[in-house]
């Protein structure tokens, strides 16, 4: 039985494989990962519904999640020795002699391309179904209609995060540094790249290992700071320091949380929204707009988590040396997913931040 | 009252004669290569094309039959869509449109004029009434506020036009009842009050959601008398297949 | 026993455990619901299960007399309830049958069996209620759960800590002594675990006969070990089968459930809820759980069988494909077990879905059903892949065999559409866990844009299954009339046609939804415009029987009878774009029976016949043909016994989705004017009653048909005939290996390259070597090949 065959080369699927015999064989990865999402999708479904929250789930959804971890780490375990050996190229037409694992990760970006359409289309759905609160707080018909702070009735308008961030300028700062991060990140990956594929002797190993290392940490670095600040924008806030020679007053800067900018905002109030004449303040269900922002922008956070576990791994790697010009083609594979990430990033700004 | 409307009759005997004709030809010349070319040799078959492993087999094709039938069909379909074009103007006339007339004067009536050969019915005006839908049951209502987006009537529909009650249906319990007149022409004005509803007006052959949060309308001109059940069709939850209502028509 | 057996061991019952963990929280429910309020006694307070608090429920009879009124005390004693407290106490009283009803303010109705303390009573101890019995004989089960309040709920200290609960459970029995009637959720839960046992003892049948000597766990662990964790596409391919087919005979009995529901009129056999879930569940399992894996079956089998390639381009990506979809089938069927499984129909239409009178199942439905998008996503990536890149050397786009083309274009549709499912999902999920407000209509969300990105991935979905049938249907017809496939080109793009028009039609599914009147109408258009490509191909199959030499086979009379069905089913699709007939159509059982006619007739039938066709290859054994044959007469009779009825019954008003229906009957007066029967309004008229019994008996003997083909299967598999590499005479590159195939499929991997792949011939050289305009203009745009820059 080709069982037999299979165990005699490769005797653990835990890995790591014997690339000279061809592709991987048996794994529990599939296995252990696809269990670790169920776990997680389930427990966090039982831990959250709605505003109630059962914590005794918390712990399980963690489990869920490391049981996920688990199967990524035999994934890796079985990669370890990945050295290029096995480099399977195409051979039927129109992508003969192209890396097989390039046109895989081309496929794969068409889908996510999709995936960020969907959340686009929900995006544009809502911003011009729903009024903006802006246009509606500038009419004032608002008042009449009843729906302020004072009655507690709330209107159903769409609130960009865009009108918050552009009340100050410090509100967009982590913005606009994220967005200066990602498209530095994809120049240092591109560096990282370059001198892991510069031919053998043309370069020195160790300043290969060096600069390999250095670019793809830079990189690793560069999206660490990513989303941090987003954490800090989302729930942190900042403090800016009184800095009296450029005009800086000290002042707090509070997180889009703490301004009440939430998900399930239905009786949200921006902070100067106050008719000059009545000094009625407007009271708004924001939350449609509100999770539109929250889930676009997180569903590019969650890509840039995943590419942060994935540099993880390569700085590793390339610490140790691990890249040569004949495997320095799997840096380009991450480079073009985190191209594209970058450049769902250089979408999303615009729309959600600026507009 | 008839099972399904005059409308639908004429499309739906249109659309059962091209069927037949579509299946009597198919499966004629299915009924008949099955038998007229089955291998008479047993096993080890003629093999007419030569089909041997690993040799990609040679072309077996006719351009003139494939663009036969690739044009052909497609006449068809241009047939069927064309005669499926004008019920369409008549399903979702505008109000104001020639076929609905404008929305009725006091004591005005609709005069409807019922057209045997496509099945439309023209009016010279109609009444506007509400319906709501909600978890899971349906109220009518004659005379929704004046000035709303659909109405501009400033007098109550007498009885005679419209009148909700409610009667035992079998099956269904407690349901309400709206009474309309024939000859007349309603506007239903529909709103749900939680989730997706849709009234599937049994012998109008007609249905539409209603949504929460937003106005869709339907028209109901009504021609027969009689009394029939509306269901809902939009799945709604637990009780989802007992939202029933009856509506019954007078002269 | 070695470090890796024992690693092997360990990792078996570390799955099992896992496995164990995702459907142990909703069974340990059982029956009082998953974390529902019956779960915690009255859930408003944190409290806790103590023995100090004692239920009461008076005013029950020994047995009760049929629709009788009474009136019940309810209460406890005990706890730390006390007069002095803001609060004393609540309950909640569940009652199997009958309906309950408050008799004062201090009680609400949350269901018609079931009540609770409003919260005007919560500062009592002492509730009455009405209950109504039942007006047939039925044993009635009472559950009961009261809370004993401390009072301390409004105190600063934010306390909810200190109340206690306990439950109570009290029998009633029927006037007349009944044999108690089994639960249909037991049913289902039991034939589940039973087909899931009987699958494992078969599975373990098959070992032992493999091994008859080394039958021990030394020996077994490994062999199982090593099915969990293969990456082989053929046995991949084989998981697949067993899990579609195993789903099959799931949704089959939920189909049987149902049809026993509807076998009369105002049956009573499940209740609403229970019809509203194994409806839901039907559709999903069906579509997701047993469609789909079958077509993945078949396709990882069959592509790189057929276009020369080792294995797939990511074996390993592949296997988690597959093993996705049984966590997933978990997480769907998880609310099943407690009672409260989804209830929203495959479509999940928003805002139900969203909704708080959805049941809580429909969290995990949702959540099963992502990983079911990210499992098609990944199957996705790795055939177009596949079979972009690793055909043999000489297969041309426009060589490769039909069944190729087909899961080309169904994975290239199912791609670029489900992340719109997914995204939609993921918004539900998020909706219903943490609170977004996607599909709020109170806050703004809007339920049509649900059904818009619904529809955009349901549309393309349907002929997904449908496609890689036509695939199937193309070979065999072919072989059979030992022909080659009459134009083949035409094939090919009217499969390409469907591909493109799949994603523009999909707004027929939104005719009354309230969508604008011109987006309907441009859907209307391009939906007619379907049946001129699906037209082409069943032209094209019946001209490839013309001048041929027709042999058949189990699987030529599955073809055929698959042109039958679903050209029947193809006319009956021509109704729905006609709007004013589609009006009517819509949720009907005329929807019903045209898209069992497409996808059971339709992707069953051609993957029946696929699976005739391939079984030699996929195992080495011959399947019987008179067993096959008699499958085929009875399922395909039968099928049509089920189905056909249902086109009428749809016209004259059975609505689908409707748990029971009712007949109308006109009035009957005698000769002096005295009415004899009154007139009934029904939805339907008195013959459908004996159509709905026929449909049932069909149904039921549809079902067991199908049994014929496992038994034919496990026959063979024991003492069948050993299948050569060739036994139909096709071309393809499936019948150049051995039966079965050997891993890996084509050639060997040796320093870095692979040697010994096969190379296919093209019996039109000459057109092959001129490559057409639009084969040229393609080639320029993609990368040049190496050889030909440096030349």
């Amino acid at each position: 039985m080709s069982g037999e065959h299979d165990e005699h080369h490769h005797p653990s699927a835990w890995g790591p494989h014997h690339w000279d015999h061809g592709a991987p064989h048996n794994s529990w990865a599939p296995l252990m990962m696809s269990i670790g999402f169920g776990i997680f999708l389930f427990m966090l479904a039982s831990a959250f519904n709605n505003d109630v929250v059962d914590a005794s789930y918390i712990p399980l959804v963690m489990v869920g999640l490391l049981v996920v971890l688990f199967g990524l780490i035999i994934w890796w375990r079985q990669d370890m020795s990945f050295d290029g050996t096995y480099e399977p190229m195409s051979t039927g037409t129109p992508f003969k002699n192209i890396q097989i694992r390039k046109v895989g990760m081309w496929v794969f970006l068409m889908s996510e391309m999709m995936v960020f359409t969907s959340l686009f289309s929900t995006y544009i759905r809502y911003r011009t179904g729903i009024e903006n609160c802006q246009t509606v707080f500038e009419r004032g018909d608002w008042v009449e209609q009843g729906y302020t702070l004072e009655t507690g009735e709330a209107l159903i308008c769409f609130e960009p995060a865009s009108h918050l961030i552009a009340s100050s300028w410090w509100h967009i700062a982590p913005g606009a540094i994220n967005t200066f991060a990602l498209i530095v990140s994809s120049f240092t990956i591109v560096q990282a790249l370059r001198y892991a594929s510069k031919p053998v002797g043309e370069i020195d190993e160790n300043r290969r290992k060096k600069l390999v290392t250095r670019y793809l940490g830079s990189t690793w670095l560069l999206a660490i700071i990513f989303l941090t600040l987003k954490m800090v924008e989302w729930f942190i806030g900042f403090y800016v320091p009184e800095i009296s020679f450029l005009g800086i007053h000290e002042h707090d800067i509070k997180s889009l949380v703490a301004e009440g900018y939430m998900i399930n905002a239905d009786h949200y109030h921006h902070h100067d929204w106050v008719d000059p004449v009545t000094g009625a303040t407007m009271l708004a269900d924001i939350s449609v707009g509100a999770s539109t922002f929250y889930v676009t922008t997180g569903t590019h956070g969650v890509h840039v988590f995943g590419g942060i576990v994935g540099l993880t791994y390569m700085t590793l790697k390339a610490s140790r040396g691990g890249y040569t010009p004949k495997n320095a083609v799997s840096i380009e594979y991450f480079g073009l997913y985190w191209h594209f990430v970058d450049l769902v990033w250089v979408i999303v700004f615009p729309f959600f931040y600026l507009y | 009252m008839a099972v399904t409307s005059p409308l639908f009759n004429v499309l739906w005997d249109e659309y059962i004669l091209w069927s037949l004709l579509v299946g009597v030809f198919t499966f004629g010349w299915l009924y008949h290569h099955s038998f007229a070319y089955r291998s008479t040799d047993g096993e080890k078959a003629g093999n007419v094309d030569e089909l041997t492993v690993g040799v990609f087999p040679k072309h077996n094709d006719n351009l003139k039959l494939e663009v036969a039938w690739t044009v052909l069909p497609f006449l068809l379909i241009i047939y069927l869509t064309y005669i499926s074009w004008a019920p369409l103007d008549h399903v979702w006339a505008a109000p104001g449109s020639d076929a609905r007339g404008d929305e009725c004067l006091e004591g005005q009536s609709s005069n409807n004029i019922f057209y045997e050969d496509t099945g439309f019915v023209n009016s010279e005006c109609y009444h506007v009434i509400e319906l709501t839908g909600q978890q899971w049951f349906w109220s009518f209502e004659c005379n929704p506020p004046v000035n709303s987006e659909y109405s501009q009537r400033n007098y109550s529909l007498s009885a005679d036009l419209c009148a909700v009650s409610s009667q035992m249906v079998e099956g269904y319990g407690m349901q309400p009842v709206i009474n309309l007149k024939a000859g007349e022409t309603y506007l239903l004005v529909m709103e749900s009050e939680d989730v997706t509803h849709a009234p599937w007006f049994l012998e109008l052959s007609t249905k539409e959601d209603v949504l929460q949060g937003q106005k869709t309308t339907m028209w109901l001109p009504m021609t027969e008398t009689g009394e029939s059940l509306i269901l809902c069709t939009e799945y709604c939850g637990d009780s989802h297949s007992l939202m029933a209502a009856v509506v019954s028509v007078h002269s | 026993m070695n470090k890796e057996k024992i690693a092997s061991r360990t990792l078996v019952i570390f799955v099992v455990l896992l496995m164990g963990m995702v459907a142990v929280p909703s069974a340990t429910s059982l029956p009082t619901g998953v974390a529902g309020v019956k779960d915690s006694g009255c859930n408003c307070h944190g409290a806790v299960v103590s023995d100090s608090v004692v239920p009461i429920l008076e005013g029950l009879p020994e047995t009760y007399n049929y629709s009788e009124v009474y009136t019940l005390t309810i209460g406890f004693t005990g706890g730390p309830a006390d007069p002095s407290n803001i609060n004393q106490g609540g309950f909640n009283l569940w009652v199997s049958d009958g309906e309950i009803a408050p008799s004062d303010a201090s009680v609400q109705s949350w269901n018609p069996n079931e009540v609770s303390h409003t919260d005007a009573g919560n500062d009592q101890t002492m509730w009455s209620v009405d209950w109504i019995a039942p007006s047939n004989d039925r044993n009635v089960e009472f559950i009961l759960h009261t809370n004993s309040v401390n009072g301390n709920a409004g105190s600063p200290e934010g306390g909810t800590s200190g109340d206690e609960w306990n439950r109570l459970s009290i029998q009633v029995a029927s006037p007349t002594v009944i044999l108690e009637q089994a639960n249909p959720y037991t049913v289902l839960t039991t034939l589940i675990v039973v087909s899931f046992v009987l699958l494992l003892m078969v599975l373990t049948f098959i070992f032992y006969q493999n091994n008859p000597d080394s039958f021990d766990w030394e020996n077994f662990a490994p062999w199982v070990a090593g099915w969990l964790t293969t990456t082989d596409h053929k046995r991949v391919g084989t998981l697949y089968f067993l899990a579609g087919f195993f789903f099959l005979g799931i949704g089959g009995i939920m189909a049987i459930l149902i049809r026993i529901q509807l076998m009369e009129p105002g049956n009573d056999f499940l209740t609403q809820d229970q019809y509203n879930q194994f409806f839901t569940l039907h559709g999903t399992t069906m579509i997701f759980l047993a469609a789909m894996p079958l077509i993945n079956g078949a396709a990882n089998w069959m592509v790189p069988l057929q276009i020369g390639a080792p294995d797939l381009a990511f074996p390993r990506l592949n296997a988690m494909s597959f093993w996705l979809q049984p966590v997933g089938a978990i997480l769907i069927f998880t609310g099943v077990f407690s009672g409260t499984g989804a209830d929203t129909g495959w479509t999940g239409y928003a805002p139900y879905i969203v909704s708080e009178t959805a049941h809580s199942g429909t969290t995990m439905w949702v959540a099963g059903q992502i990983l079911l998008v990210a499992s098609s996503t990944l199957t996705g990536i790795n055939f177009l892949t596949t079979i972009a890149v690793m055909r043999a050397e000489g297969m041309g786009w426009m060589q490769m065999p039909l069944f190729t083309w087909s899961i080309l274009i169904a994975n290239l549709m199912l791609f670029l559409s489900i992340p719109a499912f997914g995204v939609g999902l993921i918004q539900v999920y998020l909706d219903r866990v943490i609170g977004t407000a996607f599909y709020d209509a109170a806050s703004g969300g809007d339920p049509l844009l649900w059904s818009h990105l619904f529809w955009y991935f349901g549309h393309p979905e349907v002929y997904v299954v449908i496609v890689p049938a036509f695939g199937i249907i193309s070979e065999v017809i072919a072989t059979s009339a030992r022909r080659s496939v009459f134009g083949y080109r035409s094939m090919v793009y009217a499969m390409a046609g469907i591909g493109v028009v799949s994603f523009i039609v999909y707004g027929h599914h939104m005719f009354t939804s309230g969508m604008d009147p011109t987006l309907r109408f441009v859907t209307m258009l391009t939906t007619m415009l379907v049946a001129v490509p699906t037209g082409i191909k069943i032209f094209n199959w019946l001209m490839t029987m013309n001048g041929g030499s027709l042999v058949y086979r189990t699987h030529t009379l599955w073809a055929l009878g698959f042109l039958v069905t679903f050209t029947l089913g193809g006319i009956s699709g021509m109704f729905f774009p006609s709007m004013a007939m589609d009006l009517h159509f819509h949720e009907s059982y005329f929807v019903v029976a045209h898209f069992h006619y497409v996808l059971v007739g339709g992707t069953v039938f051609g993957l029946f016949c696929g699976v005739y066709y391939w079984f030699p290859k996929m195992s080495g054994k011959m399947l019987d043909e008179r067993l096959g044959v008699l499958h085929f007469l009875t399922a395909f009779i039968t099928y049509n016994g089920v189905f056909w009825p249902m086109h009428r019954l749809g016209v004259w008003g059975m609505a689908r989705r409707h748990h029971t229906y009712f007949i109308s009957v006109d009035e009957v007066r005698g000769v002096d004017g005295e009415v004899i029967t009154e007139a009934v309004i029904g939805a339907l008229p008195p013959e459908a009653a004996g159509w709905n019994m026929f449909i049932t008996v069909s149904a039921i003997l549809f079902f067991f048909s199908n049994f014929l083909l496992i038994i034919n299967v496990i026959i063979s598999l024991i003492r069948g005939k050993d299948a050569p590499a060739d036994p139909w005479g096709g071309w393809s590159f499936e019948w150049m290996t051995e039966s079965p195939p050997p891993t890996p499929s084509f050639g060997r991997f040796e320093h870095g390259v692979w040697h010994d792949l096969p190379t296919l011939k093209d019996a039109n050289e000459h057109i092959a070597n001129e490559p057409s305009k639009l084969g040229e203009w393609f080639n320029r745009l993609m990368v040049a090949d190496k050889e030909e820059v440096e030349n």
